[in-house]
């Protein structure tokens, strides 16, 4: 073969080989600091504990709980459905499986906001949406749902209404207080059949 | 015969300019104005680090004697920052952070060795910020403990807060698994809150028509 026809293959051969070396190294796929930064500041990542409370009663199947405390505490006492990852174990094998599932909806829970927040920017880092954060974390939650305060009589009816939702909510998740108040009476709508003529050609 | 074997040196010259264009190329590549300074692993390392964060003991130094090795930014947004922020503090609204004389601000208060503290609304909302500046190897940034709410409830008494855990986070208030417990001996049901039941009436076919 002629020698330039070999040396012009080494070349080429070089190059490819250098322009993948350029890109090989052990870190997982990430997103660039400038994007993670526009995702950090927009509030939308932030769930109520009413809306988490409500997904699990009707048992949607699209959410995932997962919990960012330590192992001992998540022994305690951790939500129902709820997975534990602990902050420092994010990477270890398998964990990050649970992420980028299509179709479901991850919720970091802890014990404020502030842990959950901090495993959400990194979970951001590595490039996986529809993730999102319980607001108050379980402090809140045990202020909400498993001992939700009665509105002061001034208060809105919208307010009333979360809290008739929050009691039932506490007898989910408690399975206790029998009493049922006032706000929740049963409100039957009758439909009646829609009366047609039959001259006109209903039925 | 093709012309490469008749005039190599011809050859040879156009793949080396070939070369040298590339690799011209691939070295001056604009560069991204941030980059991770830090791998995942690290990032979660840095978390526990307490020099990471600011406690509002510290304010009072910084509101009366004003050092110069201290700044501090109020990440929220321009018009609440005029309703009121810590004396002292400077508006950087989160949506300007990515902005390049920002960038460069931080990098030169790097440089000269200036602690930055953040703060928020509360806490929560500087944390991510924070967070995305110590990956990026701004290390000198720290986020104020409690945020701006915390600040404004205890401006006047700021040395006593060192004895107060309102502005740590972290930690259960409550007994979770003794508050969560079913009470009373009641036995655990899943009947869910009363809803509104509509009621509709069978629909009366006429049998003459051809119903049933």
């Amino acid at each position: 073969m002629n020698r330039n026809y070999i040396f012009l293959t080494i070349v080429m051969l070089v190059l490819a080989a250098g322009s993948i070396f350029l890109t090989m190294d052990n870190e997982p796929e990430q997103i660039e600091p400038d994007e993670l930064l526009q995702e950090i500041i927009q509030p939308t990542r932030y769930i109520t504990t009413d809306q988490v409370a409500k997904m699990i009663i009707q048992g949607d199947p699209s959410l995932m709980l997962v919990d960012v405390r330590s192992e001992e505490e998540f022994a305690k006492y951790s939500l129902p459905r709820s997975i534990n990852i602990p902050l420092q174990n994010l990477l270890d094998d398998g964990n990050l499986d649970y992420f980028g599932v299509p179709g479901t909806k991850v919720v970091f829970v802890s014990d404020d906001d502030i842990e959950a927040d901090q495993m959400w920017v990194l979970v951001k880092r590595l490039g996986f949406g529809s993730t999102y954060v319980l607001k108050g974390g379980l402090n809140c939650w045990m202020q909400t749902i498993i001992d939700p305060q009665r509105p002061s009589d001034d208060a809105p009816y919208k307010d009333f209404e979360t809290y008739s939702f929050r009691k039932g909510a506490q007898m989910y998740f408690t399975g206790s207080g029998a009493d049922i108040p006032d706000a929740s009476k049963v409100d039957v709508k009758v439909r009646r059949r829609e009366k047609t003529n039959i001259a006109s050609g209903g039925c | 015969m093709h012309i490469h074997e008749l005039n190599p040196w011809r050859t040879l010259i156009a793949l080396s300019a070939f070369v040298l264009i590339l690799i011209i190329g691939f070295l001056t590549r604009p560069k991204p104005l941030l980059t991770y300074e830090k791998t995942i692993s690290e990032s979660v390392k840095a978390l526990e680090e307490s020099d990471a964060y600011f406690y509002p003991w510290e304010l009072e130094n910084v509101i009366h004697e004003k050092p110069d090795n201290i700044v501090l930014f109020d990440i929220r947004d321009n018009f609440v920052f005029g309703q009121g922020h810590i004396p002292g503090a400077e508006n950087l609204s989160a949506s300007v952070l990515s902005r390049e004389e920002n960038i460069e601000r931080m990098k030169k208060l790097r440089d000269m060795g200036v602690t930055v503290v953040l703060y928020g609304g509360d806490e929560l909302q500087a944390n991510g910020p924070w967070m995305l500046y110590r990956q990026v190897g701004f290390n000198n940034v720290k986020l104020l403990k409690g945020g701006y709410s915390y600040y404004k409830e205890h401006k006047d008494n700021l040395a006593l807060t060192k004895n107060d855990d309102g502005y740590k986070t972290g930690f259960p208030r409550y007994d979770y698994a003794e508050m969560a417990a079913p009470k009373d001996g009641a036995a655990f049901h899943t009947e869910p809150e009363s809803k509104p039941v509509p009621v509709r009436r069978r629909e009366k076919t006429n049998v003459a028509a051809g119903g049933c």
